[in-house]
């Protein structure tokens, strides 16, 4: 081998020889993606790992994509396809979790399920912009505002959507406080803002520790596609409050979340490759992915209203708003907008049962559609022998 | 049934199904905080300090609040506005 044969096989083993248009395009979407976590602060927990993985994803001849047979991600990925990450994020969710505001005033539940209008909107919406409905309900489900679940129907309805889906989820989740404050204004007088709300009821322990396990076997028993997702949320929330498992409680609402985030978010990325991510379908997403913010905000206010008017005015109908979960961000935004009317005004807690609400709504959501178009294998028992039957495959070959 | 219908159908029987899970949820919670409602934690009963264990700091702290209220009284003002800064044993 001369000089120049030398030369030239170097240059060729190496990214820029083969780098592609689509590849450099998504090197810039993972850039900007890293500049809104890192400058801007846009979800940065989530947005930075997404956007790295995003960008080790699209270098060429890394191997890093998701579909890369033996890669890094591959491996990761394993945990979005087979839906074990999404419910330990849940678990996370659920030690982190005090359900004490949505126990001592369960009617708010209603405006975590009014909240979900966004999502049926959306479905709506996506079947006439030609979507399948297996798709245009993985699309749906970004008006729930809530990442894992988001992530979690994607992987099971609609696999080859997933990257835009989440990218939309977690971005207009990032953007709450920007979305929702004008849709809150324009549909509530200065009078309904005004209301300040009866101090809320202490809750007993007992009833704090029995509403994880009955609404686990509830919702099971009549969704039982979501038994992952609210399983493992009412699994974190007993931690928490039974007293009696310290260590697990600690370890689920830090250490476990913390690496399962990481994980999670880098298949995400991992799976964001300009062969998946740069189509119209990922346009249509984006504008969708708005319009189910919009309209679950104003699904909640609307539905807030209602309750303003039944309650003779007890009800302060921003507190609706948060009904898109997105927690505690949509709940800090119903306290912001409430003070800007009367400083003296303290809705956060009163918005955090709507809040939670929305958490239980959205993943209940996401059973009812789990029951229609998924593919019967609902229990967590079935992928878990399927993930394990495919781990066992690969390494057989 | 064209795709468009069908989608309004789900939503449709999709939200039903959501407001009849979580008002289920709301019946449970109700019924629970109905049979099970909050009780105080019953408050250990306060430590009574006798004269002769009363220390010589909370003693002088009762002096000076008195004093205190004594000046106050005396001098027609509000306790706020005096500041007694040295206390010397006589």
């Amino acid at each position: 081998m001369n000089f120049q044969d030398a030369i030239n096989k170097i240059l060729h083993s190496t990214g820029f020889a083969t780098i592609e248009p689509g590849q450099g395009l998504m090197i810039v979407i993972s850039l900007v993606l890293l500049y809104l976590a890192i400058w801007k602060k846009f979800e940065p927990l989530l947005l930075l790992p997404i956007g790295f993985g995003c960008l080790l994803a699209n270098l060429p001849l890394s191997l890093m994509a998701n579909t890369d047979e033996g890669g890094l991600f591959n491996f990761f990925y394993y945990g979005v396809k087979h839906q074990i990450l999404p419910p330990l994020i849940f678990l996370g969710v659920g030690a982190l979790t005090d359900f004490g505001p949505l126990l001592a005033n369960p009617s708010t539940l209603l405006l975590g399920a009014a909240a979900q209008i966004g999502v049926y909107t959306t479905l709506i919406g996506a079947v006439a912009l030609g979507f399948s409905l297996q798709e245009a309900s993985a699309i749906g489900i970004i008006g729930g505002a809530d990442g894992p679940t988001s992530i979690f129907l994607a992987a099971k309805l609609a696999p080859h959507l997933l990257a835009p889906i989440a990218i939309a989820a977690y971005s207009y989740m990032s953007l709450v406080p920007l979305i929702q404050p004008p849709i809150m204004r324009l549909l509530t007088t200065e009078k309904e803002r005004q209301v300040k709300m009866e101090q809320l009821k202490p809750i007993s322990q007992t009833v704090k520790i029995i509403f994880p396990i009955a609404s686990t076997v509830i919702i099971v028993l009549m969704l039982p596609g979501v038994a992952p997702l609210i399983g493992m949320l009412m699994l974190g929330n007993l931690f928490r409050e039974c007293g009696v498992t310290a260590r697990l409680h600690e370890t689920s609402q830090t250490h476990l979340i913390n690496i399962v985030t990481i994980l999670l978010a880098l298949a995400v990325g991992s799976s964001m490759t300009a062969a998946t991510f740069l189509t119209w379908s990922t346009i249509k997403i984006i504008i969708l992915g708005l319009a189910a913010f919009c309209v679950a905000t104003a699904g909640g206010v609307l539905f807030g209203k209602l309750m303003y008017v039944i309650s003779k005015g007890k009800v302060n109908p921003l507190i609706g708003s948060a009904g898109v979960s997105a927690v505690p961000m949509a709940a800090r935004v119903s306290q912001k907008v409430g003070q800007e009317t009367d400083k003296s005004n303290f809705l956060l807690m009163h918005a955090m049962g709507p809040n939670v609400a929305g958490v239980i709504g959205s993943a209940v959501a996401a059973g009812v559609f789990l029951s229609l178009f998924g593919s019967g294998d609902a229990g967590a028992g079935h992928t878990a022998i399927e993930a394990l039957k495919t781990i066992t495959a690969s390494l057989g070959q | 049934m064209p795709p468009l219908l069908e989608a309004i159908q789900i939503s449709f029987l999709a939200m039903i199904v959501i407001f009849l899970v979580l008002g289920i949820l709301i019946g449970v919670i109700k019924v629970l905080v109905h049979f099970l409602p909050y009780t105080e934690e019953p408050v250990p009963p306060a430590r009574t300090q006798s004269p002769v264990a009363a220390t010589g700091a909370s003693q002088e702290e009762e002096h000076i609040a008195a004093i205190h209220a004594v000046l106050a009284h005396h001098l027609g003002k509000a306790p706020q506005d005096i500041h007694i800064q040295h206390i010397t044993s006589l």
